[in-house]
C-alpha cells in the first residue's frame, strides 16, 4: 500500500531521493522529447523517400534543439482580440498534465539507496489510475481555452473538435482502463505492474482478452489527436488548429506538451497492458533491465505512431464521432461485463456473452432508427421549401450543419 | 497525514515544470525582439482582411455531446470503485454493475436513435443542381500551349543561354529588389 519511501514520513533523505526523481525524470522527458521529435521526422523522412534533418548533428539528432533556440528568438506575438490572462495561462495548463501523467509510470523495478527502498517511478500515489483519468480531462482545458482565448476563428473551431474528440474518447478509455482494474483489484500502477509480472501470459492484454488493450490503443490516440484523428489540426480546413495564433515560446511549449504526451501515454500503454518493465533479466546489473525492457516496449509504441501517420489519411469528423460513441463505448462496456461475469463463473459469462445478442440488435436498430428518422425530416424540408414555408429557412441551416445566425 | 506524503514528488514536479516554462518565458523576453506591429497582432486570416468575427454560436451537437459525456464520465468514475473491490462484492456486485450498465445503456440507446450522435448532415432528398458558378473552366485561365521550338529548348536544358521571354529584365530586378530594400 503506498508508496514504501515514505512509510517512515519524510527526513532529509527521503526529501533528497524525491527531488532527484523529479529532476531526473523532468530532465529524461526533455530529452525523450527532443529524440522523439527527430525520430518521428527521420522515419518519416525515410518512409517517404526523403533525407529528413541530417545537418544539426551527427544524423540531425540536434535539429530539435536548434529548432528550440530559434523559437527562443522568435518574436511573441498577442493577437489583438485574444483575452490576454487566458491566452498566457493555456500553454501551462498543457504542460502540465504532460509532465504529471508520467509520474505515475514505473520505469523500473525497486532499488534500495541509502536504506531506503526506491521504486523507480517519481510517484506512487494509491489512486495513480484516477490520477491519470483527472489529468487527461485537464489536459482539455489546456487545448478548450488556448483556442478559445485566441479570439480567431480557426484555433476557436480548431478547439472545439478538439475537445470535443477528446471527451469523446475519454470514455471508450476509462471503460478499458477499468477492464485492467478489475484483473489486479488496485489502482496504485506500481501493483498492476507488478501483478502482471514473470509471464508474458500474465500481462493484462491477454488477461483482458486483447479488445481492452486495442479499444485502449484506439482512443489514445485519439486523445493525443495523432493521425489518424489529427483533425483538430486539419490543415486544409483550419490553418493549425487551437496553436494558429501561438508563436516563438508559447508555441513550443504546445508542441513540447504533444510529444511529451505521445511519450508518457505510450507509457501508460506499456504499464497497463503490457507489464511495464517487466521481461527477463541478467544478474549483473539487475536494475538496469527492467529499465531497458520498458523502453524498449514504449519504443515499440512510438515507432507505431509515426508509422500510423505515415500511411493513414484523416479520418472524416461523422466518422471519428461514430467509431468513438457507437463501436468502442459499447463494446468496451460489453466486454468489461463479460470479464467480470467470467469472473464469477462461466455460466455467468456464458448467460452475458449471449445477452449480448440482442443487445447488438438493439444498438442496430436504433441506428436504423435514427437514420429513418434524418431522412424523414429532409422529406419534410423538402416540401416546405416548395411551399415557400418560412420554416425552411430553419430547416436550410440543419441541413447545411450550420448555426443558424453564424453567419454574420 | 502520513498519506499525502506520497505526493509530495507529484508537487515538487509542478513547481519544477511550471519554473521551467516561466524561466523559458523570461528568457524568450530578453533574447527575442518585440516589434508589434498591427499586421503581425491581426487574428490569422492568410493575409486577408478579417472581415468575420468568430463564431460565438456552434452547432448544438458539440453541446450535446458534451452532455452525453458527462453521462458516460460519471458511469466510468462509479465503475472503478467497483472494479477495486470486484472480489469482496462477488455476484451482488455483478449483478448491480449489470443493472447499472443497463440502465446507462438504455438511455444511450435512446440517444442514438434521437439522432443526438449524428453528425453526417441530413440527407439531401433534392438532388444537387448544377448552379455551380465556380468550375475549372471559369476558375482557370487557359493559356495557349507553348508554341515555338525555342522555347522547348530552352526547357531541355539550355536555359543559361537563353531566358524565357516570361523572365524579367535583369535590369527591373534590381530595381524592385532595391524598392523593397528601401
Amino acid at each position: 500500500m503506498g508508496d514504501p519511501l515514505f512509510i517512515h514520513g519524510v527526513d532529509l533523505a527521503v526529501f533528497v531521493i524525491a527531488v532527484v526523481k523529479v529532476v531526473v525524470a523532468f530532465v529524461v522527458l526533455l530529452v525523450s522529447v527532443m529524440l522523439m521529435i527527430w525520430f518521428e521526422r527521420k522515419v518519416i523522412s525515410d518512409m517517404q523517400n526523403r533525407i529528413g534533418p541530417n545537418r544539426a548533428g551527427p544524423f540531425g539528432i540536434l535539429q530539435t534543439l536548434a529548432d528550440g533556440i530559434k523559437l527562443f528568438f522568435k518574436e511573441d506575438l498577442m493577437p489583438t482580440n485574444a483575452d490576454r490572462v487566458v491566452f498566457k495561462l493555456a500553454p501551462y495548463l498543457a504542460l502540465l498534465p504532460a509532465l504529471l501523467i508520467f509520474t505515475i509510470v514505473p520505469v523500473g523495478g525497486v532499488v534500495t539507496i541509502a536504506h531506503h527502498t526506491v521504486e523507480l517511478q517519481v510517484a506512487d500515489p494509491a489512486i495513480g489510475i484516477l490520477f491519470l483519468l483527472a489529468l487527461s480531462s485537464v489536459a482539455v482545458y489546456g487545448t478548450m481555452l488556448a483556442g478559445w482565448s485566441s479570439g480567431s476563428k480557426y484555433p476557436l473551431l480548431g478547439a472545439v473538435r478538439a475537445s470535443a474528440q477528446m471527451i469523446s474518447y475519454e470514455a471508450a478509455m476509462g471503460l478499458s482502463i477499468v477492464a485492467v482494474v478489475l484483473e489486479s483489484h488496485s489502482l496504485s500502477t506500481r501493483t498492476i505492474v507488478d501483478l502482471q509480472a514473470s509471464s508474458v501470459l500474465h500481462w493484462n492484454v491477454f488477461r483482458t482478452g486483447v479488445i481492452p488493450f486495442l479499444i485502449f490503443v484506439v482512443a489514445v490516440t485519439a486523445e493525443l489527436q495523432r493521425p489518424p484523428f489529427d483533425l483538430s489540426e486539419g490543415e486544409q480546413e483550419l490553418v493549425g488548429g487551437f496553436h494558429t495564433e501561438y508563436s516563438s515560446l508559447r508555441f513550443a511549449l504546445f508542441f513540447l506538451a504533444e510529444f511529451m504526451n505521445t511519450i508518457t501515454m505510450s507509457a501508460i500503454i506499456v504499464t497497463l497492458f503490457l507489464g511495464g518493465p517487466d521481461g527477463p533479466g541478467f544478474h549483473f546489473l539487475r536494475w538496469l533491465w527492467p529499465i531497458l525492457w520498458f523502453a524498449g516496449k514504449t519504443v515499440v509504441f512510438l515507432y507505431g505512431y509515426v508509422w500510423v501517420r505515415a500511411s493513414l489519411p484523416r479520418m472524416r469528423y461523422d466518422q471519428l464521432m461514430d467509431i468513438g460513441w457507437k463501436l468502442l463505448i459499447p463494446l468496451s462496456l460489453a466486454w468489461l461485463l463479460i470479464i467480470a461475469a467470467i469472473e464469477q463463473s462461466r455460466l455467468w459469462g456464458v448467460a452475458i456473452l449471449v445477452a449480448c445478442v440482442p443487445i447488438y440488435f438493439l444498438l442496430q436498430r436504433s441506428r436504423q432508427v435514427s437514420r429513418r428518422r434524418a431522412e424523414m425530416q429532409a422529406v419534410e424540408t423538402e416540401r416546405a421549401r416548395s411551399r415557400k414555408d418560412p420554416r425552411s429557412v430553419l430547416f436550410d441551416s440543419l441541413l447545411a450543419d450550420e448555426p443558424a445566425g453564424g453567419e454574420h | 497525514m502520513g498519506s499525502l506524503d506520497s505526493y509530495l514528488p507529484i508537487f515538487l514536479l509542478i513547481v519544477v515544470g511550471i519554473a521551467f516554462a516561466s524561466l523559458s518565458f523570461v528568457a524568450s523576453k530578453l533574447l527575442a525582439p518585440q516589434r508589434p506591429t498591427s499586421a503581425k497582432e491581426a487574428p490569422y486570416e492568410c493575409g486577408i482582411e478579417p472581415d468575420r468575427e468568430p463564431p460565438t454560436r456552434f452547432p448544438v451537437r458539440f453541446y450535446l455531446v458534451a452532455m452525453v459525456f458527462i453521462v458516460f464520465d460519471i458511469e466510468v468514475i462509479f465503475l472503478f470503485p467497483w472494479a477495486v473491490v470486484e472480489n469482496q462484492l462477488g455476484r451482488f456486485g455483478l449483478v448491480e454493475i449489470i443493472v447499472f450498465a443497463a440502465a446507462v445503456f438504455i438511455s444511450f440507446v435512446y440517444l442514438i436513435s434521437n439522432g443526438a450522435l449524428d453528425w453526417v448532415p441530413l440527407k439531401r432528398v433534392r438532388p444537387i443542381t448544377s448552379e455551380a458558378v465556380r468550375t475549372t473552366a471559369s476558375t482557370v485561365r487557359r493559356v495557349p500551349p507553348p508554341g515555338g521550338p525555342g522555347r522547348r529548348a530552352v526547357r531541355t536544358g539550355a536555359a543559361g543561354d537563353a531566358p524565357g521571354p516570361d523572365m524579367p529584365e535583369p535590369s527591373s530586378v534590381a530595381s524592385s529588389s532595391g524598392g523593397e530594400a528601401a
